[in-house]
Formats: C-alpha cells, structure tokens, sequence
C-alpha cells in the first residue's frame, strides 16, 4: 500500500504534494513522488519524514506527463491512490492546451484523490 | 550570420566535473584537423547555396521570365525546405548517427544542386531549390553537433565558430564567384546555371570526405556502442586521455537524451511558455531585421539604385564581406558584452541604418551616387547586424531553455525562424517594385523599432548566470505563485 503524487509545477501541484504528505502519514505508507516539473528535484525539495521514492521526468518517453505517470503508476503495484491538484481554468486556456489533470483522472489505474487550493484563491486562474 | 544552428551551449561547455588529461599532440590532433575541415564542407555549402541566388537572379530572372513574386518563390522555397529539414535533421541524426546522416545530405546536396542546374522551367526549380533546402537546413541542425560532439571539450567552442565563419564565407564565395562569373562569361547564355553548378565541388568533397571520418562517440555511447566509442576516441585523442574521456562522453549523452523530454503540455507552464515566446520572438524579429534581403538580393537592390549588371554584382562582394568581418567581431564581443546592452544597440544600429538608406533613395538622385551612398549604408546595416544581433540570436536560444526542454523549444524558434526568413525572401522583390525602396526600409526600420521595445521589456540578461540559478530567477518572477 502507497500514495502516490503528481507533482507539476504550479501552486496546485506544491499544494498536492502537501496533501499527499499528510495522506501518506495518515495511513502510514510510503509516497512515490512523481516530478512531472522540468527540473529534477534536490534534496530540500523532498519531503522528509516518511519513505519518499522520486522519480523525475527524462527522456522522449517522458514528453507526455500523462503517459509518464501511467507507466510509473502501471510499474509500481503497491500504489493504490493517486494525488493530484486541479484548478479551474479559463475558457481560452481550455480551447489552446489539453488538461494533464482531466486526462490523468480518465486514465489513471487507480482511484485518485484530487485537491484544490483554497477558495479565496481558486478562480483566478 | 544569416540562419545558424542549435549551439548546445550548457552540455558542450568545459564541464569541471571532469579533470581530463592533455587532448594530446601529433596525430590525433592533425585528424581532428581533417574532420572539421570536411565537417565544414557542410557550413561552406549551406552559405553558398544561400548566397548564390545574389548575382545568378537577374540572368535567371531573365531566362525564365519571372514577375518579381515568382523571383521571390524561386528563392524562398529553398528556406521553407530548410525549415522542414533543420526540424526533421536532428531527429533522423539522432536515430541514424551524424555520419550517415551528414553522408545523406551530401547527397541531397548532390541531387538538388543538379536539379538546380538542369531545371527546365522556373516550377521545377522551385521543386529542386526545396529539396536543396532539405539539405541546408539537415546541415545547420547536424553539423554543429557533429563537430561539438568529435571536438575535446577545450575546443568546442572554436570548431563551433569555425563552422559559423564557413557558413558566411560560403556566401562571400558565392558573391565573389558570381562576380567573376559574370563579368567574363556574362555574354554565355543561361550563365546562372554555372554558377549554381559550382556548389557541386565541395558537396561531392563533404560526400567523399565524409566517407573517411568517423562517427561521433557521444553517439555511440548513447547507442550503447561503447567499445567502437573508445575506437574513435583513440584516434582522436591521446590514448590516456581517450580512455578518460569516456566517462564524461557518456554523461553528456545522458543529459542529451533529458533535453528531448519536455513537450507541448510543459507550455502550459506560464514561464515556461514566455520563455518559448521570447525566444520565438527572437528568430522573428533576427529575421525581419532584412539582412537575407541584402543576402540574396543586394545585386539587384544595387542595379535597381542605378549600377550596371556587372558593377553591382561586385559592389555586392561588399555586403559578404562586412558580413564576414561583422561576424568576426560579434562572436569576439559576445564574451565581452550583457546580451541586453548587445541586443539593444544592435536593433538601434539597425533602425539607425534602415532610415539612412530610405533616406537616401529619396535625397539622393537615381544613378551610380545613389547606388555607392546606399551600399555604404547596407554594409554598415550588414555590419552591426552581424556584429550583434545575428550570432547573440543563437546563442540566447541556446541559453535561455531549461534543459528539460531545449529540445522541443529550439525546434519551435528555429522553425519560426527558417519560415521568417522565407517570407523576407518570398515578399522582398514585390514589396521592392510595388512600394520602392524607401518604404521597404522605413518599413524594415519600423520592424528594428518594435524588436527593440519588445526585447527591451521582454528580454532577460543571461550572461555570467549558470542555468539553475537563471531558471529560478525567472520561475520567481513570471512563474504562477
């Protein structure tokens, strides 16, 4: 049994991180942190307190994020839920760019957990 | 220089985490010597196939009996060939290796170039001139990274430059060859097909050569061919150096196959996306200054201002070699200079030029004093053009792209900038003979302007920051808090 976390790199995806933390302490399991960002993550930036597995993006194969979490979710069967952060977005954005989240929660193999950021701050896009 | 390539600058940098031994003397040394002057074959065609419609236009023109917007197709069509091929280049070199991928645009150059020769008819030469550009493009993509990749890590950076002075030498041949061409056989009918054919000569010696060279070790490696690696390091290099290089080869090609990684769904990532339509901006607007204007049309700009035929084509050796000498001094300033400052006086230095030379198709009466006062101002435009803006375009493209991305973002501003530099080429003639001269180079001045006011609010100063610490100042400040 593990959370896993897909981490992007935008509010949403810092607050998800956040929440899987705390979901993965809550049942006391292991996190396997998905880097979906363009930078591979450094020692601060992982999370300490509990068994964190990072894997970052590399490589032609990981060009599409979806794809990428997919395959790490297909290749680690332990995991069993997955977190991601979701915001709205504006009609334009949704004309020009696909959704990673929407296409992620159609896809995933595993139930998934999403977060958003507060009220007050959600909505401004 | 006019168009150029994806320079690699982050990976192909001395890296300090590998303290190597001498590259060694003698033989390995006088091999390098012979891979980077065939090696470059490829930059000295990619210039003259540029170059050489500037002095066979007019003769041509006349051959086939072209209306200025066909003029302009028959010259384009070889850049929209080339956006294709510096786009499709990289891949197929990554797939095949740079050995055969370069053996295969020889031989493009080969085909195209007899096309060219032959043509029957203006369509076919258009047909012939895109494949040619297939070739231009595969070359600007491919052989800078053929010769980063063969080159000790000491060297890199002067093979790199060596290809980039090839390439505006290529067109400083052309100009002069025409020339020569021109005013002994000028009398020889359809002469612009000898002036085409002459690109032969070094592409059939880039497909000899070539023959011969070895493939790029960071390729094997990254094939897993690590033992015919060490092979052609060992012919390159001092065998103690070779055996301790290829632990840092084998890092390199590590983090080339992470450069592939990012994709269209990482343009959702707001700063990520301004730092694509900044350097989208840049290949725009290196374009729209109108140095290939004068690159392939300063003969018949300087005929229009009141030369002979074979007057202007000569005036026109000018306008190649305040390029060359342009060139020269901007990559020796580029190590000197903020890119900011760089950028900025350069498209003031443009606007600057622009003006004078519609200024003086107006004051200045049609005739030869008409002519000599605007190639004065062309030169000194050419000049601060290739001085500044022409290779700090390369450069900031190659250094502003997280790495993660660089692959798929160079791709999109190169393109970019292969297809502005086909719609200069397409619309210049017209624009020319429907508006004047006067109110295409106010209109060029116009556009050095707005370059100016966009990068002045858009640009950020790269120079003396590593990557990392770039990356997060940009993030920190355009990135989604």
């Amino acid at each position: 049994m593990s959370v896993a976390v897909a981490v992007t790199d935008s509010p949403e995806g810092r607050h998800a991180l956040e929440s899987a933390v705390a979901e993965a302490q809550n049942l006391n399991t292991g996190l396997l942190l998905i880097n979906l960002t363009l930078h591979d993550f450094t020692e601060e930036e992982i999370p300490s307190g509990l068994a964190v597995t990072v894997i970052n993006r590399s490589g032609r194969g990981d060009r599409d994020p979806v794809t990428a979490v997919i395959d790490e979710l297909n290749a680690h069967a332990e995991v069993d839920r997955l977190v991601l952060g979701v915001r709205a977005r504006s009609r334009v954005g949704k004309m020009i760019l696909g959704s990673v989240a929407q296409r992620l929660i159609l896809r995933s193999p595993v139930p998934v957990l999403t977060v958003h950021m507060d009220a007050s701050v959600s909505g401004r896009g | 220089m006019s168009t150029g390539y994806p320079r690699r600058q982050s990976t192909s940098a001395p890296n300090a985490k590998f303290d190597l031994p001498h590259m060694g003397s003698g033989r390995p040394v006088h091999r390098l010597g012979v891979i980077a002057t065939v090696a470059t074959f490829g930059g000295l065609l990619f210039g003259y196939d540029t170059g050489v419609v500037n002095g066979a236009l007019e003769p041509l023109s006349e051959d086939f009996g072209l209306s200025a917007l066909s003029e302009g197709l028959v010259v384009a069509s070889l850049m929209v060939g080339a956006a294709f091929g510096a786009v499709f280049g990289g891949r197929v070199a990554d797939a095949w290796g740079r050995r055969k991928t370069i053996l295969l645009l020889a031989g493009v150059f080969i085909l195209g170039t007899l096309g060219c020769v032959l043509a029957p008819g203006a369509e076919f030469l258009i047909g012939a001139r895109f494949v040619l550009g297939l070739a231009v493009g595969g070359a600007s993509a491919t052989v800078p990274v053929y010769l980063g990749e063969i080159a000790p890590s000491e060297k890199r950076g002067s093979f790199v430059t060596r290809n980039e002075l090839m390439i505006v030498g290529g067109q400083l041949a052309a100009f002069i060859i025409n020339a020569v061409i021109f005013n002994f056989f000028g009398h020889v009918d359809s002469i612009w097909r000898w002036m085409l054919l002459v690109a032969l000569v070094p592409a059939v010696a880039l497909l000899v050569g070539m023959v011969f060279q070895p493939e790029s070790p960071r390729w094997l490696i990254s094939q897993g061919r690590n033992e015919e690696a060490l092979t052609v390091l060992k012919q390159v290099r001092s065998p103690e150096r070779a055996e301790a290089e290829i632990e840092e080869v084998t890092h390199l090609a590590a983090e080339d196959a992470k450069e592939a990684t990012g994709g269209l769904s990482d343009l959702g990532t707001r700063w990520v996306l301004r730092l694509v339509i900044i350097g989208a901006g840049l290949g725009f607007f290196q374009q729209l200054t109108g140095i290939n204007s004068v690159m392939y049309y300063g003969t018949q700009l300087l005929t229009s201002a009141g030369l002979d035929s074979g007057v202007a084509i000569i005036g026109n050796i000018a306008n190649g070699v305040f390029s060359l000498a342009g060139i020269s001094l901007g990559m020796y300033l580029l190590n000197k200079l903020p890119r900011r400052v760089m950028f900025l006086t350069g498209y003031a230095l443009i606007a600057f030029f622009h003006t004078l030379i519609a200024l003086a198709a107006v004051i200045v009466p049609p005739g030869p004093a008409q002519a000599w006062t605007v190639l004065v101002f062309l030169v000194l435009f050419v000049f601060s053009m290739q001085g500044t803006v022409g290779p700090l375009t390369w450069l900031m493209l190659s250094e502003i792209f997280p790495m993660k991305i660089r692959s798929f973002a160079m791709g999109i501003c190169v393109f970019v900038l292969w297809i502005m530099n086909a719609i200069v080429a397409q619309f210049f003639p017209p624009l020319i003979e429907a508006m004047g001269m006067t109110a295409t180079f106010g209109m060029f001045a116009g556009i050095a302007v707005l370059a100016f006011i966009f990068l002045a609010l858009m640009l950020p100063e790269t120079k003396d920051k590593d990557l990392a610490q770039f990356e997060r100042e940009f993030k920190a400040e355009y990135g989604r808090r």
